[in-house]
């Protein structure tokens, strides 16, 4: 056993640190919590600054294959993921980079794969994800939009909803029903559209905090390409599948805590309160030190999820738990950071806020991670019944 | 980064658990519990010819020479099958000699620890109950030859059958980590008298008191004054050292109440059906799994001599917790039936105490840790 990076790895962590710390002091100051992105301007063209950066790097294509651009390790990944969580900066599509790029490697034909994956690595298009519809969530399957083909088109009406990013992103992948008449699981397909199509209607929804990150998109007899698919047509199930299937070990977010917990600590040592330092109350040391030992724990088994995928291996339980315990061990680092700020945790970002108002954001934003990507419940129920071997109750 | 162990090390656990599986079955936990001595002197015999109490010891003093973080493999065992004795707190015992030793001391106790054929444990907690340097009040004095000591240790696992017990004293005055030293005290000296303070564990936690106990300076463990450190060392190691053990046991609870659950009907349908359950399951499972990568990395870190007083105390209080949750709910998803003596489930709940106060309880070490981040 060995937990010690190599002294290559070393030196690629150093060289991802080092150019996220010089990106940092380019950052807006209005770049606040997970999802600025999508909800303000000038972060939204920071992350394609950001990504443009990356590019010239190389950096957005780590783990693929030479052939498309690709250079690095699974391990070289993660790495980066690191430093740019810990300095929190964007700059990777998540659904472009983190998941269509590694679907359609594995899953598209040629075709596909040379005409969207390069603009992917040059940081150029950037990516949404129209899966979610008002009547089907956690069973995607029961999904109703329908791209009915004619000719070499498929024409799309419906709509879809929850999307993160849509009414920033250039292009959408989204699974729509081809065959209304075939079974589940078999009538469905994976299509990729340019979101400028005309028919395509996008609308910001406000999460609970009132910025919008996400959108409901519609379609009002959308023409896309036939060609435009991944995998073959009314099997996008798999596609589903695959996708899903890319463990994420969420070293990222698990990172931007590392950071969170140092400002909560520098917070504790700094501020007054009752005329001592928080630090000296043994109620917030023991709070604080119970959410530095999760935080170990979440890294922990994020390593050995690395780990394994740098082997090839699967991870399907691993990563399941991995995104159960760091997304809820977020909503406890945002519960004790703003208990600790005591009124000022509710501040906004604003003169009187606590943290420059990440926390208050943090405590509104932590439903992101513990809904999206699978809630927690499904989850629990992926470990239940593919890693512990539980009856599935039909 | 490679976080699998190595053949020889996936050898030595399937070594230790058909071992433990067929010499030490639940039946003798159970007897043990009830017996005077709290251990099988034929199982320890036993364990002596693999190696077990000498395991890290060096081969020139009869040891094996294995790593501390295959001790935890062994450790993780003992604790998934549950080993009655005192195998863990002999082993930790002998750092502080390895470390701080005389050559003379080395030669005349590690090859007899290492061949099984001396038990010794170590006596550091008193009346205040603390971990700290402070809660440490059992006098030593000089006296010619000798140093005598005068108080009562308490918790102190297996006195009752050793051979020797490394008493922790207060050599100055004051409550600080200044001020205290180690002596190896024969448990048969004329002034040390021993009684097991019944736990829920039943694991032999002992009273030990010293009435004008003399031992010669020769027993001295490392520099008069200056012991502090080396029961830190102990207190690290053996927070790992138990952590270890409670992952292990969180492994048997979270196979038992998988298998039970597969089985038991109710409502004409497995109870693992039921998805109230399946997710208490999923949560046990991802406790045990975390700790787990705590652990293995404490105990690698301390493997490779690294400094790793934060991993451990991050290892200690987080198995603490979790091994007491996972062992209550696994409890629970039994039903009535794991609440009876005779079920092994409960065995496991109740060590869940024992494992949570040896080493340093939770709040003990996330205060350590709090140190250890940054708090002022
Ligand atoms: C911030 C955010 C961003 C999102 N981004 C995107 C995006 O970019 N693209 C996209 O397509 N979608 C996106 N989603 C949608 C997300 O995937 C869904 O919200 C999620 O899958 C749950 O579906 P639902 O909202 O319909 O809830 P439901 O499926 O109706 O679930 C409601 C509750 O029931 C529980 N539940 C449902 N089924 C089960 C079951 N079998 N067992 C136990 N409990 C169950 C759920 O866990 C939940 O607690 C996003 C959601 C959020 C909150």
């Amino acid at each position: 056993m060995d937990f010690e990076l190599t002294e290559e790895q070393k030196a690629r962590r150093k060289e991802y640190f080092d150019f996220c710390k010089e990106l940092e002091k380019k950052r807006p100051a209005s770049f606040v919590g997970l999802e600025a992105v999508f909800e303000v301007d000038e972060c939204w063209q920071f992350h394609l600054d950001c990504a443009k950066e990356f590019a010239k790097k190389g950096w957005l294509a780590l783990a693929w294959p030479p052939e498309y651009g690709g250079s690095g390790t699974m391990m070289d990944k993660v790495l980066f993921a690191d430093a740019r969580g810990y300095h929190g900066i964007p700059g990777v599509d998540i659904f472009g980079i983190g998941m269509l790029a590694p679907t359609v490697l594995q899953a598209a034909s040629d075709e596909v794969k040379k005409e969207f994956l390069p603009p992917i690595a040059r940081g150029e298009v950037m990516w949404c994800e129209l899966w979610s519809e008002p009547n089907a969530g956690s069973d995607l399957a029961t999904l109703s939009t329908t791209a009915i083909k004619k000719g070499d088109e498929y024409i799309i009406n419906g709509q879809k909803t929850w999307n993160t990013g849509a009414h920033r992103a250039d292009w959408g992948f989204g699974v729509f029903k081809t065959d209304p008449d075939a079974r589940k699981h078999h009538n469905m397909t994976f299509i990729l559209l340019d979101m400028k199509t005309p028919g395509v209607t996008v609308r910001p929804i406000p999460y609970i905090d009132g910025d919008a990150p996400f959108a409901e998109v519609y379609f009002d007899d959308v023409h896309v390409p036939a060609k435009n698919i991944v995998g073959q047509e009314n099997e996008g199930w798999a596609v589903v599948n695959l996708l899903a299937g890319f463990e994420r070990s969420g070293m990222g977010e698990i990172m931007s805590m590392f950071r969170e917990l140092e400002e909560i600590v520098k917070y504790c040592n700094e501020t007054k309160r009752n005329g001592k330092p928080l630090s000296k109350d043994p109620i917030v040391r023991n709070r604080v030190a119970q959410l530095a030992c999760e935080l170990e724990a979440a890294r922990t088994i994020a390593y050995r999820i690395a780990d394994l995928q740098n082997r090839n291996e699967m991870a399907l339980m691993d990563a399941s738990a991995a995104k159960i315990f760091y997304s809820e061990l977020g909503q406890r680092f945002a519960f004790v950071a703003t208990d600790l700020a005591g009124p000022f945790g509710q501040v906004k970002h604003s003169r009187w806020a606590a943290a420059d108002g990440a926390w208050e954001k943090a405590f509104q934003e932590c439903f992101v991670t513990i809904i999206s990507m699978g809630t927690n419940e499904i989850q629990r129920n992926i470990i239940s019944w593919y890693g512990l071997g539980l009856p599935r109750m039909k | 980064m490679d976080l699998r162990f190595s053949e020889a090390q996936e050898i030595l656990r399937k070594m230790v658990r058909d071992f433990l599986a067929t010499e030490c079955p639940k039946t003798l936990v159970r007897e043990l519990e009830q017996s005077e001595k709290g251990y099988s002197p034929e199982l320890w015999k036993k364990m002596a010819e693999l190696g077990w109490m000498g395991l890290v010891i060096p081969e020139e003093y009869e040891g094996m020479g294995y790593t501390f973080q295959d001790l935890t493999i062994l450790l993780e065992e003992a604790g998934r099958n549950i080993l009655p004795g005192p195998l863990l707190t002999t082993v930790i015992s002998t750092f502080p000699i390895l470390e701080a030793g005389t050559e003379e001391q080395k030669k005349e106790f590690l090859p007899k620890i290492a061949l099984g054929e001396l038990i010794i444990t170590t006596a550091q907690l008193e009346a205040d109950g603390t971990f700290d340097a402070s809660g440490i009040a059992v006098k030593a004095t000089a006296k010619g030859e000798d140093f005598i000591i005068n108080g009562t240790k308490l918790f102190v696992e297996m006195a009752h059958v050793a051979d020797y017990i490394i008493c922790v004293t207060r050599t100055k005055e004051g409550a600080t980590e200044k001020g205290i030293t180690l002596f190896i005290v024969d448990a048969k000296t004329p002034g040390v008298k021993c009684e097991v303070i019944p736990t829920i564990a039943a694991d032999k936690l002992c009273e030990v008191r010293f009435d004008n106990v003399a031992v010669p300076k020769k027993n001295m463990l490392g520099k008069l004054d200056e012991g502090w450190p080396l029961v830190e060392t102990m207190m690290r190691k053996g927070a790992i050292a138990k952590s270890a053990e409670s992952v292990g046991a969180m492994q048997t609870c979270v196979e038992m109440t998988v298998a039970y659950c597969k089985e038991r009907v109710q409502y004409e349908r497995p109870i693992g059906a039921f998805q109230a359950l399946q997710h208490i399951m999923a949560n046990m499972w991802t406790s045990m799994e975390t700790s787990r990568y705590l652990l293995y990395e404490a105990a690698w870190m301390e493997s490779e001599g690294q400094p790793c007083a934060k991993e451990a105390s991050f290892a200690k209080a987080y198995t603490n917790e979790a091994y007491r949750d996972v062992s209550q709910w696994a409890i629970r998803l039994h039903g009535g039936i794991a609440t009876s003596y005779d079920h092994d489930i409960p065995l496991y709940y109740r060590r869940s105490k024992a494992a949570d106060t040896a080493f340093g309880s939770t709040d003990f070490h996330r205060e350590l840790a709090a140190q250890q981040i940054g708090l002022k």
